[in-house]
């Protein structure tokens, strides 16, 4: 019951989901051949084993055979990065069916992706994704990873979204949305994809967790001493924030245990969905076991700008929600005592007319990291979901060079040629208009 | 909690107001009455004196005010490791404090807490804890035997840094009681080694032991264990498990110590690592910040370690490194911040593999004191090397080098596929040896190389300073002239031509020098002549003649065309006729 259908689009959706799968079989024990661990069934008493079985189910589908195989669809529109996953470590815990790809790719163009080639793609992924969802028993709804800026990742993914709308109206939907940022982007239209695919996706999305590649990438420079991070980097660190956010779903928690939780405690209006997430403490995998991070350090380390994965300041803004979600060897003593003792909830604002504040959970289950990766493994963690109107800056940015190409009409003849009009571009840009104003409205007083 | 002061208090660790200290002294301090604690702190800052008091010593401390005397009852001499897991853990039953529920407010609004029953109910069943954490939690001792053992079995990782324990026999009762222990961190206590007893039991499932800033210092090992009979025997028993440590013993290698009393400290060491029963299953050793000095070669201990960390250890130099050169199974080693500048294997010439470091796969070398390029050509020696992390050091500092020093550093080190944490793509080695080939090719010109392998003789000094050298020349091609060619800036002196002139038919002129922009048009020339010469320009007639071809005189007939048109180059002469 409860499961969750994981869809990854585009590279960097694909990219994040190899990680991601990964991480998940390391923290349930599954080996790269589907195989529960042994070490995980052994002699140890531990009432904390049936909780074990039961969380496979929501992310992992038990086959016969005893094999565990992700509950996951992996769609792309040209076969290079699907046939690294094809031939990579994890082949074997994914079905081939699984795995979707199409011969002529997007070119990071939006409408590719939308309409001509993406539309020849889209029955094929649509019928897989029935088949997972009727393996389910009481499918909760689906996670998508995708990318702003690419072609495939920005206009297959409306398209599919309009259609699992379609499909299935009661379940919810999630994203893990790659916000494009100019140090490790390659494609100048980037902006132009963003905003075409945030206007066409945000009635379909319950909630999108966004993640700045530049915030990202700052961190792995900074604080991980990598000189040039590279997507697998910055991929490893966006994968811990992604299990944290599931980690309630898929082990026993006491927060936002289902998918519709996020939405009631996370979402104000249905447009105003984007929360901001940080997460804490983030170590060198060369600096383990040199300082020691106890709840209180990294309860104040989550409410510092270089922790968080989306590059906007907080304070400038009001908070509708917030969600803290510790994770590992927390005890609730220590978290009351860190919370009162922190000294930046004192610059923290909210909004007049919400009755709720923080909403804090601990998941003892310790955080993992992937071995051979940059992240030294930490006693423990935590994860802040914030809804803040200080997001808006995210979308301002975007929407800035959206204009500076759009008022030249640079590089639109790519999108004109696949069939697209210009009045959605302007329709698209309106929507954001209309989204940057909505937050300012919100963060109003009375 | 002990008031009765007796002889075994010495040595205890104890903390006060949160600051932590040792216990040197109990007992009377006239004119006051009342019976005293003379305490140590751990702060040098925090006493009030070194240990004496109008005039006599009671004890001493390192520092002149690293010490003061305190009422026995101001001080927590801590608490046992069960009595510790409760208070953290167990739910607490006592129905004052955890009902009158104190709201925290974030902005004005109240903190919701959700599920915290039910953790603390699952947190409270104490036999199914496997990950504990203790820090800072005063845990002085194991308590009554067995009980931990009884209570708490399934522990697999515990952290008892920055805690009371003062003594290693304290850490092995509480560590042997639990069967699973993994992983052990005990950093940041201040650790005592007692002499003689041998270990009751091994802990034979721990593969992760931790002992950062335990802050042993050699003259303090040597002070606490009571001078130098048993100045090594503090790490006997650690030496079970961790052995190179914290010895700052004097060693039979050629380092370079400053040891007070090493003759009988050595025989201590060998007893030392020959007692040492080594912990079978240990795997991963992290030392950072003891000031550890290695002063003798692991025989038959650390046999199965894995990653060393021995970072923040000033006095460790190259020169040690090599008694930890045959650990088999090492792969990673840190050395970030010990103030290392340089790196020899002399078993191994140029060109040749070290049989140093056997497994080592991952280096981590920042923040030290690394300047030369050498360094990088001896790590090229390392049979299994594979990642290296080099930042912050004197040669890699400057951001505008970075970018070249990376390229170097990846041409000098031929199996390296991760460089500061970024992998090595095929296309930025090609990138970078082809950089390298062509940057020192005019020095191997001049060394000696020669396309020509028959021709080929390269000096000593060039094939130590680049010895991958002849292998780019094989798998790239030996640069070619053209490549070596610098290329001269772009200036204007550049690009002037040093000219002679000369007048064949006033034979008393002198001849001139000019420099002149090869790009000049010859009626300009002309115009310049006849200033000089007070002749009109129509009267000139110019031609040149070149040292290259000599008796060829040349006519610069055309006004319009300039002197390179002609083909005029440097050192020629220009003929003037009127």
């Amino acid at each position: 019951m409860r499961e969750c259908l994981s869809i990854h689009i585009g590279q960097a959706g694909i990219q994040i989901g190899d990680a991601c799968w990964e991480l998940y079989c390391l923290e349930h024990g599954i080996q790269p051949n589907s195989v529960v661990l042994d070490r995980q069934q052994d002699q140890l008493e531990n009432a904390k084993m049936e909780h074990t079985n039961a969380s496979f189910d929501t992310f992992f589908c038990e086959t016969r055979a005893g094999k565990h195989v992700p509950r996951a669809l992996f769609v792309d529109l040209e076969p290079t990065v699907i046939d690294g996953i094809r031939t990579g470590q994890h082949r074997s815990l994914f079905h081939p069916e699984q795995l979707l790809s199409g011969k002529e790719d997007a070119a990071n163009n939006y409408a590719r992706g939308r309409y001509s080639v993406g539309s020849e793609v889209i029955d094929l992924v649509l019928e897989r994704t029935r088949k997972l969802a009727e393996q389910c028993g009481g499918l909760q709804g689906f996670l998508i990873f995708r990318s702003f800026g690419g072609g495939t990742g920005s206009g297959f993914t409306s398209l599919l979204m309009e259609r699992l709308t379609g499909e299935y109206s009661r379940k919810t939907k999630l994203e893990f949305s790659v916000y494009p940022a100019p140090r490790i982007s390659t494609a100048v239209v980037e902006p132009y994809n963003s905003v075409l695919t945030t206007h066409s996706t945000t009635e379909h999305t319950d909630c999108t967790f966004m993640v700045d590649n530049e915030a990202v990438y700052d961190i792995c420079h900074r604080k991980l001493g990598v000189e040039c991070p590279s997507h697998a980097s910055i991929n490893r660190l966006v994968v811990q924030v992604v299990s944290s956010i599931t980690a309630s779903l898929r082990f026993e928690g006491p927060l936002n245990v289902d998918l519709i939780e996020f939405q009631t405690n996370l979402v104000p209006y249905p447009r105003i969905h984007f929360p901001m997430t940080a997460f804490a403490p983030i170590v060198s995998a060369d600096k383990a076991y040199h300082e020691q991070f106890s709840v209180s350090d990294i309860t104040t380390a989550c409410f510092e700008s270089s922790n968080q994965l989306v590059k906007c300041n907080p304070r400038l803004g009001k908070y509708m929600a917030c969600c803290l979600l510790y994770r590992g060897d927390v005890v609730p003593k220590e978290v009351n005592a860190a919370i009162a003792a922190t000294k930046s909830r004192h610059s923290v604002q909210f909004v007049d007319w919400c009755p709720t504040g923080f909403k804090v959970g601990i998941n003892n289950w310790p955080p993992m990291v992937m071995p051979g990766g940059d992240l030294a493994k930490v006693h423990r963690s935590i994860c802040m979901l914030s809804n803040t109107t200080a997001i808006v800056e995210a979308w301002a940015r975007l929407d800035h060079k959206f204009d500076l190409m759009y008022a030249k009409r640079a590089f639109l003849h790519w999108y004109l040629r696949e069939g697209m009009e210009e009045a959605e571009f302007l329709e698209a840009r309106e929507d954001l208009a209309a989204l940057e104003r909505d937050y300012e409205e919100v963060g109003q007083s009375f | 909690m002990s008031d009765t002061l007796t002889a075994d208090v010495i040595g205890r660790r104890v903390e006060v107001n949160g600051e932590h200290a040792t216990v040197r002294f109990a007992g009377v301090v006239p004119p006051v009455a009342g019976p005293w604690l003379g305490v140590e702190w751990d702060n040098p800052e925090r006493g009030k004196h070194d240990g004496s008091h109008e005039g006599t010593v009671y004890f001493k401390c390192r520092h002149p005010t690293g010490g003061s005397f305190i009422r026995p009852n101001k001080v927590n001499f801590g608490t046992d490791f069960l009595t510790a897991i409760k208070n953290r853990y167990v739910l607490e039953d006592g129905p004052e404090e955890d009902r009158k529920e104190q709201i925290v407010t974030i902005g004005n609004k109240p903190v919701e807490t959700i599920g915290f029953d039910s953790i603390m109910k699952q947190q409270s069943q104490l036999s199914k804890l496997q990950e504990v954490s203790l820090r800072n939690c005063a845990v002085s001792c194991a308590g009554e035997k067995g009980g931990v053992a009884e209570a708490c079995p399934n522990i697999r990782k515990v952290d008892l840094s920055k805690n009371l324990l003062s003594s290693w026999d304290e850490v092995i009762h509480i560590a042997d009681q639990l069967r699973h222990l993994e992983v052990l961190n005990v950093s940041e206590n201040k650790l005592k080694f007692p002499s003689g007893s041998v270990l009751t039991g091994t802990l034979s499932a721990l593969k992760v032991l931790v002992l950062n800033q335990t802050g042993i210092t050699w003259a303090e090992a040597h002070a606490q264990c009571g001078g130098s009979r048993h100045g090594l025997d503090m790490q006997k028993d650690a030496s079970k498990f961790v052995d190179l440590c914290v010895l700052q013993k004097c060693s039979t290698s050629n380092c370079i110590i400053s040891a007070k009393d090493h003759t009988s400290m050595w025989m201590n060491v060998a007893k030392v690592l020959r007692c040492a029963a080594g912990c079978p299953g240990l795997e991963e050793l992290y030392l950072e910040s003891n000031n550890i000095f290695i002063s003798e070669r692991p025989t038959d201990v650390l046999q199965t370690v894995k990653l060393l960390d021995l970072s923040s250890n000033q006095l460790i130099d190259e020169n040690q490194l090599y008694l930890i050169a045959h650990l088999p199974r090492l792969e990673q080693l840190i050395l970030s911040d010990t103030g290392i500048s340089s790196l020899h294997f002399p078993d191994a010439g140029i060109g040749c593999k070290t049989s140093m470091f056997p497994s080592l796969k991952y280096l981590v070398v920042n923040d030290n004191q690394i300047s030369q390029w050498s360094f990088f050509n001896e790590l090229e020696k390392l049979p299994s090397l594979q990642a290296l992390s080099c930042l912050r050091n004197p040669l890699t500092k400057e951001d505008k080098e970075a970018e070249t020093a990376r390229l170097l550093i990846i041409a000098s080190i031929g199996q390296l596929k991760t460089l500061n944490k970024c992998e090595i793509l095929p296309e930025e080695r090609r990138r970078a040896e082809l950089d390298y080939r062509k940057a020192f090719g005019n020095e191997w010109k001049q060394a000696g190389g020669h396309k020509d392998p028959e021709k080929n003789r390269l000096s000593e000094e060039f094939l130590t300073a680049h010895p991958r050298y002849q292998f780019l020349c094989l798998k790239y091609g030996a640069p070619e002239d053209w490549e070596l060619k610098t290329q001269q800036p772009l200036m204007l002196k550049n690009q002037l031509l040093t000219l002679k002139i000369k007048y064949p038919h006033q034979l008393d002129q002198k001849v001139l020098e000019k420099q002149l922009p090869g790009s000049m048009t010859i009626q300009k020339v002309k115009g310049l002549l006849s200033r000089l010469l007070k002749v009109p320009v129509s009267d000139l007639l110019l031609s040149y003649e070149s040292p290259k071809k000599p008796g060829r005189e040349i006519e610069l007939e055309n006004d319009l065309k300039s002197l390179q048109f002609y083909s005029v180059e440097n050192g020629d002469c220009l003929l003037v006729r009127w």
